[in-house]
């Protein structure tokens, strides 16, 4: 290395130190926290005993399992399908209907829970009108509800890595099956179907893992049905200030699942993956009417049953309410105008958040993403890793985590807003720096060495030939950061105090307590503030949020 | 300005990429390193630019030590392989980026990038972005971009690489005559020998991160000093050959292989084996092995390749590897068979004998 880049491995250091602070150090916290005995504070397996012994909390491993694997089958059941068809055939609307089918990826999974309690819940605008006609038809509390809305929020996961599968494989490919003899059911499944497997699969792992980390669905509409990630939160809110012994137990088995799942999927899944660059992509079919009609009601239908939730919420923000009472077909702005005017703070506090963090966030992937791409070295891959790591940590773990390690002590976070801004900016930083950093990799050094040669220093030389460069990707991975920091919902919970509420604690807190019109207002306006970014996103680079995730 | 490397060694791991080559480069000599992929010429040249630090050794440009300038104060232009145009600047604006870092004054900039962009006939592209120009026309942008801060040295890294064969030797001609017209030292980094002979006035062949020779195209075609000099030069038939005597006051060396007998000019062997390099087209075809001529051989025709203005032959010849023969302008009526029996004759009158 030359000598004058030694700045650089200051700044590695720098970037390890908060690496190790915001991610290994909470961990590894509660992890031996897991290991002391609440009242003795000596080393103890007690909470791991309890966990085994009593049903009631491998229960909830098993609930969490059993929720995870089913809406992962049916999302692939969903998801398989609706690439396929999007890809191989023509069907009208079929941008629409693509564009739109990506969109509950990036849609807080909460206000999808809230929307299916507004129509099939106790009070649900559905479940009244079927019970009019004496139709008692089933309750959407518990795995059902859960599943429900998982597998419409989660399909489009699989569906994207599939399609974009399809897409990989080159016309020959096809050509040289048929030319060889094979038919056409043949060449799907002999061809086709093998070379997207590894997709298949990946999508599913990822699936089930978002599944699994996920909290607020099954806290809403789970009541009794309860999972790892909500035991885990409750064991700590009840306990806050006494022991964080069985907290920190859910929340290393919780860890071990999820981290379980990314290594699996890195180095087992990825390595399978077949590394094509297609350059006729496969031919988009015609069909005959029937079928044409067909295949475009099921994806027509796919994205309708997935979005039509949000608009009920939408509907629900301008609709009068009193308490869980909706009167559907009278409007009124009354729950947007006590957002803004009673209530306004938690607005604000989304956005003031979610900036400051993806602020830091673009500085940080920025450099961390050099550091990965041009500064190869010995650490390289511990960082990496690192770095990559809160992407396989639970949100209410993590949140746990930090609040726990930085509640007393040296440096004492919990109950500042510094902490969520930690929790988002080193939780959501990953999108940012693989956007960052694929686009780095594809420009060549000697783009910079050019610079560097002409006489500009290798700093400053950084700043006016790359990042502009760069700035489309470091945009858009920017927004992406936005947009999930705005929805952050499992890690916040945990975190927040009281005048620290976000959108989304309001959100949830709304509907526990019944007030759904406020929630639904307080959802809208994160609903919009999500998508009017993406919008321009999309408008403005062209870019898939999907290529993002 | 002159350019001195003396000693340099730089490893890569256990891997000495550039191993222990010393060199001159004289003030305004258009000097090339070509070699083999592999063989360190890119590294050094990278070295020289400032991008590598030599593990030792040191370089000089002029009496200057510049081991430890950094690249961008060692006022080198370089022209990089891929171009590394930059893609969100205009051909102008690429042009004007050293000047711009330079702070040179803005009428300056203009007059200067007017006068190189003539001089590399770019005219009327300069609000173009460099992906909307040709393959040649970013070469052009990348000369005129290293060019125009008028360096000391230009460095090109096989510059020509991602050009068509046809474009190639045209714009090979084009820097030279740019580079004749400046007196720019500049060191050329090329794999394709034909490239190295048509455009330096020197060349150093380097091979495992060795320097192998350094000499004029001339003295290196005509008089390689070692098997891999000869060969990558240009093709030659290499023959290895046992010394029965030299005759001292002629500069002749009597020699055998396969129980025939030959005369070559050369000075006095060191050991009782030489190596011949035999380029193709110095051997001559005979009719038959006529009495008192020196150096005949024969052999069976194996195959032959006819390219128009000249024929091939890859004929059986001493040693088991077949020797390859070229003939210009052969002649419809004397092309040989594959099987015919072909008399030929070595060279008596050159030096022949690989020496070093």
């Amino acid at each position: 290395m030359l000598k004058y880049f030694q700045i650089w491995n200051f700044i590695l250091i720098a970037v390890f130190a908060i690496l190790i602070f915001a991610v290994l150090y909470p961990i590894l916290f509660i992890f031996k926290a897991s290991f002391v005995d609440p009242e003795t504070g000596a080393f103890s397996l007690k909470s791991y005993a309890t966990f085994l012994h009593y049903p009631y909390y491998m229960r909830c491993l098993r609930n969490s399992l059993f929720v995870s694997t089913l809406s992962t089958v049916l999302a692939l059941a969903i998801g398989i399908p609706f690439a396929f068809f999007l890809t191989r055939y023509e069907i009208p609307g079929k941008n629409l209907i693509r564009t739109l089918g990506t969109l509950p990826l990036i849609l807080p999974t909460f206000i999808g829970a809230e929307a299916w309690l507004m129509l099939l819940g106790r009070n649900g605008l559905f479940a009244k009108a079927f019970r009019g006609f004496d139709i008692e038809i089933p309750s959407i509390y518990g795995w059902k509800g859960i599943v429900l809305v998982f597998t419409l929020q989660f399909f489009p996961f699989i569906f994207l890595m599939v399609s974009a599968a399809l897409k990989a494989i080159d016309r020959s490919l096809e050509e040289a099956a048929t030319n060889l003899g094979a038919g056409r059911m043949r060449v799907f499944f002999t061809m086709t179907l093998p070379v997207v497997t590894p997709a298949i699969l990946s999508g599913a792992l990822v699936v089930f893992y978002l599944c699994i980390e996920n909290f607020g669905v099954p806290v809403l509409i789970g009541e009794d049905f309860r999972v790892l990630s909500v035991q885990a939160y409750n064991e700590f809110i009840s306990e806050l200030g006494g022991n964080p012994s069985m907290a920190g137990a859910l929340s290393m088995i919780l860890l071990a699942i999820t981290l379980g799942l990314t290594i699996f999927q890195k180095y087992w899944v990825e390595r399978k993956n077949y590394s094509m660059t297609s350059l006729n992509p496969l031919e988009e079919k015609k069909l005959r009417p029937l079928p044409a009609f067909l295949i475009w009601l099921f994806c027509a239908g796919v994205v309708f049953v997935a979005l039509f939730p949000f608009a009920v919420v939408m509907v629900a923000s301008i609709t009068k309410t009193q308490g869980p009472v909706m009167y559907f077909g009278q409007f009124s702005l009354e729950n947007f105008i006590r957002a803004f005017t009673i209530a306004p703070r938690p607005i604000f506090n989304s956005f003031f958040l979610a900036t400051t963090a993806t602020l830091i966030g673009i500085v940080f992937g920025i450099v961390v993403s050099y550091l990965l791409v041009r500064k190869r070295g010995p650490v390289s891959y511990l960082l990496d890793i690192l770095v990559m790591l809160p992407l396989a940590i639970a949100g209410t773990v993590q949140g746990i985590a930090l609040a726990a390690t930085y509640n007393k002590g040296f440096i004492v976070l919990t109950g500042t807003w510094m902490i969520l801004v930690l929790a988002y900016f080193i939780r959501k930083a990953p999108y940012s720096i693989k956007t960052t950093s694929s686009l780095l990799q594809q420009i060549d050094p000697s783009i910079e060495e050019a610079s560097i040669n002409l006489g500009v220093p290798p700093i400053r030389s950084f700043i006016r030939v790359v990042l502009p460069i760069m700035m489309p990707g470091i945009v858009a991975g920017a927004i992406i950061m936005w947009v999930i920091s705005l929805a952050e919902l499992s890690a916040t919970i945990v975190l927040y105090y009281g005048p620290w509420a976000t959108m989304t604690v309001e959100i949830f807190q709304r509907i526990g307590s019944g007030d759904f019109g406020p929630a639904s207002a307080y959802a809208t306006i994160l609903i919009i503030s999500v998508l009017i970014p993406l919008f321009i996103l999309n408008r403005v680079s062209g870019r898939d949020l999907a290529s993002s995730l | 300005m002159r350019v001195e490397l003396s000693n340099i060694t730089k490893l890569f791991g256990s891997l000495r990429a550039v191993d222990n080559v010393s060199l001159t480069i004289g003030e305004g000599d258009f000097f090339t390193l070509l070699g083999p992929s592999g063989c360190g010429k890119t590294t050094l040249l990278r070295a020289i630019a400032g991008f590598y630090t030599p593990d030792s050794g040191e370089i000089r440009f002029g009496e200057r030590l510049v081991n430890h300038i950094p690249p961008h104060r060692r006022e080198t232009g370089m022209v990089f392989q891929n171009y590394a145009l930059f893609p969100h600047l205009s051909v102008f604006d690429n042009i004007a980026y050293g000047l711009r870092a330079r702070k040179v004054a803005k009428p300056e900039i203009a007059e200067r990038i007017g006068r190189i962009i003539k001089s590399v006939q770019l005219e009327g592209l300069e609000d173009r972005s460099p992906s909307k120009l040709s393959g040649g026309q970013q070469q052009r942008v990348a000369l005129a971009r290293a060019l125009v801060i008028s360096p000391q040295i230009l460095l090109m890294d096989e510059p020509l690489s991602n050009l068509d064969a046809k474009l190639r030797v045209s714009m090979r001609e084009e820097i030279r005559r740019i580079q004749k017209e400046l007196a720019i030292t500049t060191i050329y980094v090329t794999h394709d020998q034909e490239e190295a002979m048509a455009v330096s006035d020197r060349i150093a062949i380097l091979n495992r991160g060795r320097l192998e020779q350094v000499g004029t195209p001339t003295e290196i075609y005509y008089r390689p000093e070692s098997r891999f000099a000869a060969e990558f030069m240009g093709s030659s038939n290499i023959i290895e050959m046992d010394v029965t005597g030299w005759d001292g006051d002629h500069s002749r060396i009597a020699a055998e292989t396969d129980g025939r007998r030959f005369t070559l000019r050369g000075q006095k062997p060191s050991g009782a084996r030489i190596t011949l390099s035999v380029r193709p087209e110095w051997i001559r075809v005979v009719a038959g092995p006529w009495e008192g001529e020196a150096n005949l051989l024969s052999g069976t025709v194996l195959g032959s390749t006819f390219l128009g203005s000249m024929i091939r032959y890859h004929v059986s010849g001493p040693g088991e590897k077949p020797l390859v023969i070229e003939i210009h302008d052969p002649g419809e009526g004397n092309i040989r068979k594959d099987g015919e029996t072909l008399w030929y004759q070595l060279p008596s009158d050159r030096p022949l004998v690989i020496r070093g």
